[in-house]
């Protein structure tokens, strides 16, 4: 029966070679053996185990099946989109690898079209979260198959919250803000990031532009539209959160530094994914205990949002074989392999599979439930436009980080969204 | 013809692994080239967009500061160094080995020594105010836009004074002793050697090292990747760094290779400056 | 050696105050390296006690370095890599400095300025085009690969320094040489080159040291930990997303530093010893 899909979805494959290139033509012909090995590309995950899992107990399951080696190479989170870029440019190396943020677009050219496999993932898995068509579809097309959401939360010290008198998470900006001053007098200041790092400083600006009503552009992906009362405010609120809360060194940060200000017990509350509870707990298990992770607060609008940080899986169109890629992938995917790779990581990777909404892995540490239950507010930067090359290009170039970071540091509102304005001019283009 | 016999190997060498890059970045610029996907010529279109860009230009004068101060400490610290460690002393091997080791240890790893160096919570400065009561957490070595610059700089110089040392010292080496003999019977005081033998004798090294230290501190990346990535609000952006997040993180190869490749006019003139000053002089 | 004169305080002004500057700038960032690597985290991350002292030194850093990494594979690579492709740059540099120093021939300058000008392409770029080369000839994932690139970053600079010293020894000696019937080769080899250890050996350093610490070809062309070199693979291994294992890295660094300038230092004397005496036959 398997064989029979094979062959019949290789005469496809072998449609698409002719048309592509000879090199690829040549990758169809020795595609009539199945490939002896497979190379899968990944970050190196900040958990250990996760990590060793793969290789040490689902790649040689994966041999063992089916005969095909699979090697798993790992890059450090920072470095994996020059790997990526220079896999997709050169059309040689990893056959498959994984993918974040809004790569599934960026390299879409050179990725294969996995929407049949999506659709029987989906089907099997429960359906897909909505946010899951957010990370991968480019024209319609599934270019990846996402495997997890590595969500932005915050983090606090619920002990000194208490001493403050903060009994629970506050629910607005406005109420964090005054916690913030608070405990800022009581010795324990805020720490968000306002400065170049990856993903930490878009993970808690962008939500917050959007609580307040602003984004870069209407939805058309063309109309610049920074410059609003709305956006005004979410920065007028960052100022004086930032002075009132924290303190200058966060304007230089990069990721790693609000994880070292948290774990050294120097900042009260910041914005990160789970490796500062994780790995509080691991090593730090005093502080373990007393770190909270809530969901970003609401605007005034009454809505909150977070980042969409997707970790994903996509297939190169260089492989020999697409096929037997595509049977991989189908394979992590199923329940029986994909579940308890999940379980290693214990909710740090949250599912965009249904049927994972209320897998045991959750209730292992309910402090993550926030993880799941923010994925319907999670946008990719950018919303509410489609994503696209302009958007890669100003969250590259830190538009919206360094306009709330500007203002910070004592520039006026209006100059700062003067200056955004004409990034994003110059950015989107026409045509 | 002997000299052909010599210099074609290594020309040709450079040719066939630099050639083809070289024409393929200049050609990128000239391209509205997404990553994996086809470019379109654009003649100088993104040339023109940078010049528009205020944050290039805003890249280039940091560039530029950063690279003039952190050579001119370096020539004149690398100098002194090399002066000093020309004498005789207990240990000089040793000393002299240890001296280099900013210079051995990888950029990414010594840099991340620096974090902590830098960072007021644990920075041996802020400590000591702290502890004296007088300013806490006290300065923010990376968050103030001006000290960030100043504390790349200053782990610039940190790294590449060693060289400078170590090629000055090499130099002041091979200056013959007798010369300064023959400049103190005749009456020269210390300072008069250094003005009349020492300079000159080493001006060839001197502007050697000098030009090329430029040339890889106007080029520098690993430092302030891995630092600052930029920050605080482009504020530490160099030419190399700009370049690579448009074109990586941006996927916007062709914008990215016009902003790298503006580097090379400054680049280009200095290295032509060391061409007419190196003109052989023997036959 | 220059003459000294004068007393203990001339010396301590002139010697030893501007060296135990130099000394402690130098070397605080190794002084806490290596405090690093000991603390354990509990006391790496306490901002309250005095940062500079270690209360309970462990070794458990450099076990994980050496157990949980390919760390002395790293370091193999890394001085392999190193060490070749410092040879071939020399070798090159040579034959391109030597006639460009020491003779008058058309087409010279434009030859010194077209080697420098390699600087000129932007490496950050760079890697693209030449990872399409490495992939074509099959040498992904070989050590062999930078090997092969690194020369590009590092002939140039050879090359120049190498011209700097060429052009400091005398004339006369090579011409004494020529005129006792020595050919251009013979000259080269056995008068003019001895006299330039000093320069090899800088250029030897520049060079060897540019090529252990490289990164991002090392990044592009070598993927598997077998294969890496220390800075990559420090870096992959031991920064996990925003999560870094600082005492590692620390305890990489430094063993990764400590043991080239203990070779480093030989390399030093022995110029030094060289050099003086080529002075004196003089």
């Amino acid at each position: 029966m398997a064989n029979i899909i094979r062959a019949a979805s290789r005469r496809d494959v072998l449609k698409i070679s002719a048309l592509t290139s000879v090199g690829g033509m040549l990758g169809a012909a020795r595609a009539n053996a199945a490939p002896k090995s497979m190379t899968m590309m990944h970050e190196s995950s900040f958990i250990p185990a996760y990590d060793a899992f793969f290789k040490n107990t689902m790649a040689p399951a994966y041999e063992k099946a089916t005969g095909i080696k699979i090697v798993y190479e790992t890059v450090s989170v920072g470095s994996l989109q020059t790997r990526v870029t220079t896999v997709a440019e050169t059309r040689s190396g990893p056959d498959l690898s994984m993918l974040v943020f809004n790569w599934a677009f960026l390299f879409d050219e050179k990725l294969v079209d996995v929407s049949d496999l999506a659709a029987s993932i989906g089907k099997k898995g429960g359906g897909w979260h909505d946010a899951a068509a957010e990370a991968v579809v480019v024209n319609g097309k599934w270019k990846a198959i996402p495997f997890g959401n590595i969500g932005q939360l915050m983090n606090y010290r619920m002990d000194w919250f208490n001493e403050a008198g903060v009994k629970d998470f506050p629910d607005t900006w406005d109420g964090l803000l005054e916690a913030g001053i608070k405990l800022k007098k009581a010795g324990h200041p805020f720490g968000f990031e306002l400065g170049h790092g990856f993903g930490d400083n878009h993970g808690w600006l962008y939500p917050l532009l959007w609580s307040y009503g602003g984004r870069e552009t209407e939805p058309d992906g063309k109309t610049i539209a920074i410059d609003s009362a709305e956006t005004a405010r979410a920065i007028d609120f960052c100022r004086e959160f930032f002075q009132k809360t924290m303190f200058e060194d966060v304007l230089g940060w990069t990721d790693v530094s609000n994880n070292k200000a948290f774990l050294s017990e120097q900042i009260s509350c910041t914005n990160n994914a789970e490796s500062i509870l994780y790995i509080a707990k691991r090593d730090f298990p005093e502080i373990g205990k007393v770190t909270g992770q809530a969901q970003n607060p609401k605007g005034p609008g009454g809505k909150r949002f977070h980042m969409l940080n997707p970790l994903t899986h996509g297939i190169f169109s260089h492989t020999p074989d697409v096929q037997a890629a595509k049977d991989f992938l189908s394979w992590v995917m199923d329940p029986k392999q994909a579940g308890p790779w999940y379980d290693i990581a214990v909710s740090y990777y949250a599912p965009y599979l249904h049927m994972f909404d209320d897998a045991p892995f959750w209730h292992v540490e309910p402090r993550n439930l926030p993880y799941r239950d923010s994925l319907t507010t999670s946008h990719l930067p950018g919303w509410p436009a489609p994503i696209s090359r302009a958007q890669s290009e100003s969250v590259a170039k830190y538009v919206v980080v360094d306009m709330f970071a500007k203002a910070c540091a004592g520039k006026s509102t209006k100059v700062v969204i003067a200056d955004a304005a004409a990034q994003l001019k110059q950015i989107f283009k026409p045509g | 013809m002997f000299s052909w016999l010599m210099v074609v190997p290594p020309v040709t060498f450079l040719l066939l692994l630099v050639g083809y890059p070289l024409i393929y970045g200049v050609w990128l610029s000239l391209e509205d080239r997404p990553v994996a996907r086809a470019g379109t010529f654009v003649g100088l279109a993104n040339f023109i967009a940078d010049a528009r860009d205020p944050v290039f230009w805003q890249v280039t004068i940091n560039t530029f500061v950063y690279t003039i101060a952190a050579t001119i400490l370096k020539m004149v610290g690398g100098l002194g160094l090399a002066l000093t460690m020309n004498q005789d002393f207990r240990f000089k091997n040793t000393i002299r080995a240890a001296m280099l080791l900013p210079f051995i240890v990888p950029t990414v790893l010594s840099t991340i020594a620096w974090m902590w160096i830098l960072d007021p919570a644990f920075a041996p400065v802020n400590w000591f105010l702290r502890n004296l009561g007088l300013a806490d957490p006290g300065p923010s070595w990376l968050g103030n836009a001006h000290l960030a610059m100043m504390s790349l700089i200053i782990v610039n110089v940190w790294r590449g004074l060693p060289f400078y040392g170590i090629t000055l010292l090499a130099g002041l080496q091979t200056i013959s002793p007798e010369l300064y003999e023959a400049a103190t019977i005749d009456g020269a005081s210390t300072w008069d050697r250094f003005i009349y033998v020492t300079l000159p004798l080493l001006k060839p090294v001197i502007f050697i090292v000098t030009m090329f230290s430029v040339i890889f501190t106007f080029a520098d990346f690993q430092l302030v990747y891995v630092l600052t990535r930029g920050g605080p609000a482009n504020a530490t952006h160099l030419f190399a760094t700009y370049a690579f997040d448009v074109a990586m993180g941006g996927g916007q190869l062709g914008m990215g290779a016009s902003i790298a490749l503006a580097m090379l006019p400054p680049l280009a003139l200095i290295i032509i400056a060391m061409s007419l000053y190196m003109k052989p002089t023997k036959s | 050696m220059m003459v000294e004169r004068g007393g203990w305080r001339v010396r301590g002004l002139r010697l030893w105050l501007p060296l135990g500057a130099y000394m402690i700038f130098t070397l605080f960032p190794f002084y806490w390296m290596a405090v690093t690597s000991l603390k354990p985290n509990n006391e790496l991350y306490n901002r309250k006690i005095m940062p500079l002292i270690v209360y309970h030194p462990t070794l458990k850093h450099y076990a994980d370095l050496l157990s949980e990494t390919n760390f002395l594979v790293w370091t193999w690579n890394t001085f392999l890599v190193a060490a070749v492709s410092t040879t071939i740059s020399l070798v090159f540099g040579t034959m391109l400095a030597y006639p460009l120093a020491r003779m008058r021939f058309a087409g010279s300058a434009l030859i010194s300025f077209g080697v420098a000008s390699t600087y000129l392409v932007p490496q950050p770029l760079l890697f693209i085009p030449l990872a399409d080369i490495i992939t074509s000839l099959g040498l992904n994932d070989t050590l062999t690969s930078v090997i092969l690139t690194y020369p590009t970053l590092l002939i140039p600079f050879c090359a120049w320094l190498l011209m700097g010293y060429f052009r400091s020894v005398p004339g006369e000696l090579e011409d004494a040489a020529r005129i006792d019937g020595a050919t251009r080769l013979q000259t080269m080899f056995k008068v003019f080159l001895p006299l330039c250890t000093p320069g090899f050996i800088s250029a030897g350093i520049f060079a060897f040291t540019l090529a252990q610490n490289e990164f991002l070809y090392a990044l592009i062309f070598l993927t598997q930990t077998d294969v890496r070199t220390v800075p990559v693979g420090a870096i992959a291994e031991l920064v996990k997303g925003d999560v870094f294992y600082w005492g590692q890295l620390m305890a990489a660094a430094l063993l990764g530093s400590v043991p080239v300038a203990i070779i480093y230092s030989f390399f030093v004397e022995h110029y030094v010893a060289g050099l003086t005496a080529g002075a004196v036959k003089q």
